[in-house]
């Protein structure tokens, strides 16, 4: 497993470097260089800005771009850095696409393994036991308890995640969305939309 | 990048990838004390206001990490934004905007 799993080590006891941060703060600020809810913006910014909006985006994007779409499904990783999402160095994003055939559902049997930089963080069930053994023993039956009942016909493809190379389903574009615009394409791409657990809701069926 | 320009969180990801990449866990930004989240966001600041480069600050905080290893027993974390804290002050000394 990559060292980002690694939690044992402590930050130092003593606050000797939360001194320091507020005196180099207190400067910049005595020198017009930094203001202090500036930086309170950027932090708050920062703590929100990978969610799972970033990989509706991409989707979205596939689904309305045939180009793109082709980019996206042969390089994952560099179709999202097009739009300005990138992660970490080495991981390796595989995009894969559902069809009226074929539906993929991701899993990271060994831990908790997620496409972060288009999903932002896993939700509490990816990382559990059950569903991490289940879903390749007997994917349609957990896909059924996710309420996603599939015919029999379409094959599952369950992708285990690692931490080389991780996966986004890309969803096959509701009926009746012509007149959609990307942007409110977007609304309908849900976070288990792109981990197989769901597929995209119109709300009129 | 211009100044006043802020980037996303993944353009620091892409400018910083490598050795000076941010400490994640399965993702999420490690901020173990506040400071350290204080520190991010001076750096980012700091270059909105200088109009200074991702790329010079990168050169700054590798210079910054090889002077300061994790002290016995000191985080990941805690050494990393140490290192920023000294390569923003280093970049802000180089450009005469600290003594």
């Amino acid at each position: 497993m990559s060292t980002e799993h690694g939690h044992d080590h402590h930050p130092r006891p003593d606050s000797e470097l939360a001194l320091r941060a507020r005196a180099l703060e207190a400067l910049l600020a005595e020198k017009g260089l930094v203001a202090t809810d500036a930086i309170d913006a950027v932090v708050e910014l920062y703590e929100r800005d990978v969610g799972p909006q970033n990989g509706a985006r991409v989707v979205a994007h596939a689904w309305t771009d045939p180009a793109y779409r082709e980019r996206l499904l042969a390089d994952g990783a560099k179709a999202i850095a097009e739009l300005g999402f990138v992660g970490a160095q080495g991981d390796n994003l595989v995009a894969v696409a559902n069809t009226p055939s074929v539906h993929n559902v991701v899993v990271c049997t060994l831990c908790s393994c997620y496409p972060w930089p288009v999903l932002g963080l896993p939700p509490t069930w990816y990382k559990s036991p059950p569903y991490r053994a289940r879903v390749v023993a007997e994917p349609r039956a957990v896909l059924g308890e996710f309420g996603l009942e599939l015919p029999d016909e379409v094959e599952i493809r369950v992708w285990d995640s690692s931490a080389e190379v991780r996966y986004l389903v890309v969803p096959m574009r509701p009926a009746g969305t012509d007149g959609l615009t990307e942007e409110a394409l977007r609304a309908l791409v849900t976070r288990d939309c792109m981990i197989g657990t769901a597929v995209p809701q119109t709300g009129s069926r | 990048m211009s100044a006043g320009a802020r980037p996303r969180l993944g353009e620091v990801d892409a400018a910083l990838a490598g050795r000076t990449a941010l400490p994640r866990d399965n993702g999420e930004l490690i901020f173990e004390e506040p400071w350290q989240g204080r520190a991010l966001g001076m750096g980012v600041v700091v270059l909105e206001r200088t109009g200074a480069s991702w790329e010079e600050f990168r050169r700054h905080l590798v210079t910054a990490i090889r002077q300061r290893p994790p002290e016995p027993g000191e985080s990941a974390a805690s050494a990393y934004y140490a290192a920023w804290l000294d390569a923003v002050e280093a970049l802000l000394t180089e450009r005469g905007l600290l003594p």
